[in-house]
This record gives structure tokens, C-alpha cells and sequence, in this order.
């Protein structure tokens, strides 16, 4: 019934993302759509260190690159990460949203209108509003909101922003989240 | 709170317009980002919506020259991946250098400048300029004045230095710039592209320069669905020599187009081709 799971994060987001992807069945049925603020002129590493304890493989999309379950996938240094219909990425290098290039409000905007109410979007700690309206759109949209309890994030601000303008179907600590997605069978 | 969102079927109209009105094609752009960007043209020019867009564009040949501006996708940096600069600098240019009497390079991209610039510091730098013929596209003659004139955002100032400095520039970066008076913008010295050709180029490359030994393609494939992008690389391969060599952005790989087997990978983290001979 779900086609994708976005999830986004920044500062003390690391460390859950990690727990998130080594407790992933290998054959778990979705996409795994990761934006991430992370260094800009940093292109190499980040997926490196993600792979090493995910079950599934960690990939940076190419442009145009089809979508495929089974699949972590992460926004490339300096880019913004489109989700394109057809079910491929399309990547830009239009100026910085939120001071962030990868934005994750961008990433999660464009997941929402392709995939609409079968999307699961999550927001992780963070230390900027960036994520709070591509959550919202994701809602809008009809899909699945979530977001990690503020009480256990390292930094609040990303999460606290999003519950200030959604009303979201779960607020969840790192256990709870990675339950809910070994829960989903297609 | 909320943008404004444009649906698919008004930007296909908005689309249709600039195409019925002024013969520009954008039908094969990528979606996604175009829409965006004609959602950000009808925000900053207090238009109601997509209606109002096509209202003004019909009406008012100045505007569209704005809107091909605002519409075109910036490179936003100087030196954009120094180690691209780097791989240029110590490979690339020398290699076409020895190879060939005739040195033309055609800086494909439709850019607000950076990289054209970034490309005359760096032939400057290797006492090289005045010995290539460099070529620029650009979709419309606003974008060509206000790359002449040399103003970048100050904004950037951090990001370009950085950059500069980690391409391995043999000078300062700030040897290359002033600071406009009241802190607004960065003048990088213009007289850098006084022998640059600036050709006004369509959407679809109809009138590519010929016999390139180089061509500068970076981050444009991605504002480009999947025929255009078959398209645009068939203009470029075309315009190329035997051997000639192209550089794509970082993430954009020939892989998923049409032309993967008329070149060979040089250096694949760069993503830099080179034209397969015969």
C-alpha cells in the first residue's frame, strides 16, 4: 500500500539513521529516501560510513536514476534531491533552500506530489526549520507523518517546527519508528 | 505559509505560450524543477498564478526576456567541485594542449557566468588564454550583459574563495575581484572574458559551435528530461572532434542517456568524457 519512506534529517540525526538502516529487513519493501544536510564540498564518505552497518544498499542517485524498494537512498553533496514522476530522481543545483543544499522541505515537497497517500515521511533531530513544510505537504498530501520524539533528539529545532505546523500522525522515539517500519508488508 | 503551487496542466499551458509566442521550447525540460522555477517567477513578480504569467508573457516582449533569465538554472559557484578544476588544470588542458594546434572550447552550459569565469582564470593562471578560442551559450542577451558586467553574488564571496583556494589556484582569488562600494556585489574583473564569444543558443542547440576540443556541460542534463538530454548530447557530440572532451556535473552520468557508447569514462568521479574516435 506504501510506495516510499522519506526521511529527513541534520545535526544529531547521524547516529538514528544508522539504527534505522541495520534494523531494516534486507528485503524490505520500500525506497528509503534520505535528505540530509551534510558538507557541501564533502562529495565522498557519507555514504561510505552509512553502508557500513545497513541491511540494505546505501545509494547516491545519479540523475534520472529509477527509483527502486530495497533501496536507501541518499541526497548527493551541494545537489537538491527531486523525486521526479516516472519514478526517477531528478537532481538540481537551484540555490539553497533554508540555507541547505540538499533541502529536505524540496526532497519531501516533491516525494508528496508524486507519491501522495502512499508516502511515509519521518523527521529526524535536526538544527533548522528545514523538513517542517515538506512535512506538512506530505500531510496535505495524505500520506504518513512522523516525527522523532523531541525529548530524544540531540537538537530540537527541526522536529519542534514540524510539530508546530502539522499535526502529525505519530511522535516516536528511534525504537518505536524502526517497529513501525519492520511492521509494513506489501 | 503555503506556496503557490503550480499543476501540471498549467504549466504545460504556460509551456505552450512561450512556445506559440516566441518559439522557445521548454516541453522536454524536467518537470519537477521547471515547475518550481515558473512558481518562483510568478512569486517574485507578484503574479496571482499561472494565468497571469501567460497574460504578461503575451503582452510584454521585455518581460519574456526577464523570464528566460529568471528561468534559466544557475551554477551558483565558482570552481563548483574544485577537484573538477583540478583534473582540468593538470590533465585535461595540457593534454589538448599537446594534441592539437586548434583549442576551442565551448562552455555549453546556460550559466550565469561562474563558470565561464572560473574557466578564463584558470587558462589565465596556465598563461593559456589569449591562446583558446572559447565560445559560451546563452539563452538570452540579459544573461549575456549581466555576465559581462562581472557582478556576482556577495553571498557566494566564502564559498568561491574556498573553492578557488581548493582547485589549487597558483593566486589569490581575491586577486581576481572588488568589492562593489556599498558591499552589494562582487565586480570579478570582466576584461577575464573580453575574447569570449557569447552565441545566443535555443533550447535545442541548433547552431553548436564545431571542431571542439572541449566542452563544459555541467548540471544543465539535470533541468532536462530524458529526449531532450538525448538531444542536447547529440549536438554535442556533433560539435566535438575526434577526441574531444566533455565534462558533465558531478552527479549526471552518460549511463542514462542514448550517448553512453559514443564516448569513453576519463575520469568518472569528474564525470569527463572523451569523444570516442572513427
Amino acid at each position: 500500500m506504501y510506495k516510499a519512506v522519506i526521511i529527513g534529517g541534520s545535526a544529531g540525526s547521524f547516529q538514528v539513521i544508522t539504527r534505522i538502516l541495520s534494523s531494516l529487513p534486507a528485503n524490505f519493501p520500500l525506497p528509503v529516501l534520505l535528505s540530509l544536510h551534510r558538507l557541501k564540498h564533502v562529495r565522498s564518505g557519507f555514504v561510505e560510513a552509512l553502508s557500513i552497518k545497513s541491511a540494505i544498499p546505501v545509494i547516491e542517485p545519479y540523475d534520472k536514476d529509477q527509483i527502486k524498494p530495497g533501496k536507501a537512498y541518499l541526497a548527493p553533496a551541494n545537489y537538491h534531491m527531486f523525486i521526479e514522476l516516472g519514478n526517477k530522481f531528478a537532481l538540481s543545483t537551484e540555490p539553497p533552500v533554508n540555507h541547505s543544499r540538499p533541502s529536505i522541505d524540496l526532497s519531501f515537497v516533491t516525494a508528496a506530489q508524486v507519491y501522495r497517500e502512499k508516502l511515509i515521511g519521518i523527521i529526524l533531530s535536526g538544527a533548522n526549520k528545514d523538513g517542517a513544510y515538506g512535512l506538512k505537504k506530505v500531510c496535505d498530501n495524505g500520506g504518513i507523518t512522523i516525527v522523532q520524539d523531541p525529548i530524544e533528539c540531540q537538537v530540537k529545532t527541526m522536529t519542534e517546527s514540524a510539530l508546530k505546523i502539522t499535526k502529525v500522525d505519530h511522535i516516536m522515539k528511534t525504537d518505536q519508528i524502526i517497529r513501525f517500519l519492520q511492521n509494513i508488508k506489501q | 505559509m503555503n506556496r503557490y503551487e503550480i499543476g501540471i496542466v498549467e504549466t504545460r499551458n504556460v509551456i505552450k505560450t512561450l512556445l506559440d509566442t516566441y518559439g522557445y521550447d521548454f516541453r522536454d525540460f524536467a518537470l519537477t524543477s521547471f515547475k518550481r522555477r515558473l512558481e518562483d517567477v510568478i512569486m517574485k513578480n507578484g503574479l496571482r498564478d499561472s494565468e497571469g504569467l501567460i497574460n504578461r508573457l503575451q503582452s510584454n516582449k521585455d518581460f519574456f526576456e526577464h523570464f528566460l533569465k529568471d528561468i534559466t538554472p544557475e551554477t551558483t559557484e565558482m570552481f563548483r567541485d574544485p577537484s573538477l578544476w583540478r583534473s582540468l588544470r593538470e590533465d585535461i588542458i595540457p593534454a589538448i594542449v599537446k594534441s592539437s594546434s586548434k583549442l576551442k572550447i565551448w562552455v555549453a552550459a546556460f550559466d550565469s557566468g561562474e563558470e565561464i569565469y572560473s574557466l578564463c582564470i584558470l587558462l589565465k593562471e596556465m598563461d593559456l588564454l589569449d591562446k583558446f578560442q572559447i565560445t559560451a551559450s546563452t539563452i538570452s542577451d540579459e544573461v549575456t550583459k549581466k555576465i559581462k558586467s562581472g557582478r556576482l553574488d556577495i553571498k557566494q564571496l566564502e564559498v568561491n574563495e574556498a573553492n578557488y583556494d581548493r582547485s589549487n589556484g597558483t593566486k589569490r582569488y581575491a586577486d581576481y575581484h572588488t568589492i562593489a562600494s556599498n558591499n552589494s556585489a562582487i565586480i570579478i574583473d570582466s576584461s577575464l572574458v573580453s575574447d569570449v564569444t557569447f552565441v545566443k543558443q535555443d533550447t535545442l542547440f541548433s547552431n553548436a559551435p564545431s571542431g571542439m576540443r572541449l566542452v563544459l556541460f555541467r548540471n544543465q542534463l539535470i533541468y532536462f528530461n530524458q529526449i531532450l538530454q538525448d538531444k542536447a548530447l547529440n549536438a554535442i557530440h556533433n560539435s566535438l572532434a575526434p577526441g574531444g572532451y566533455l565534462a558533465l556535473g558531478a552527479k549526471e552520468t552518460l549511463e542514462n542517456t542514448n550517448s553512453n557508447n559514443k564516448f569513453t569514462v576519463v575520469n568518472d568521479a569528474e564525470k569527463i568524457y572523451r569523444k570516442k574516435v572513427g
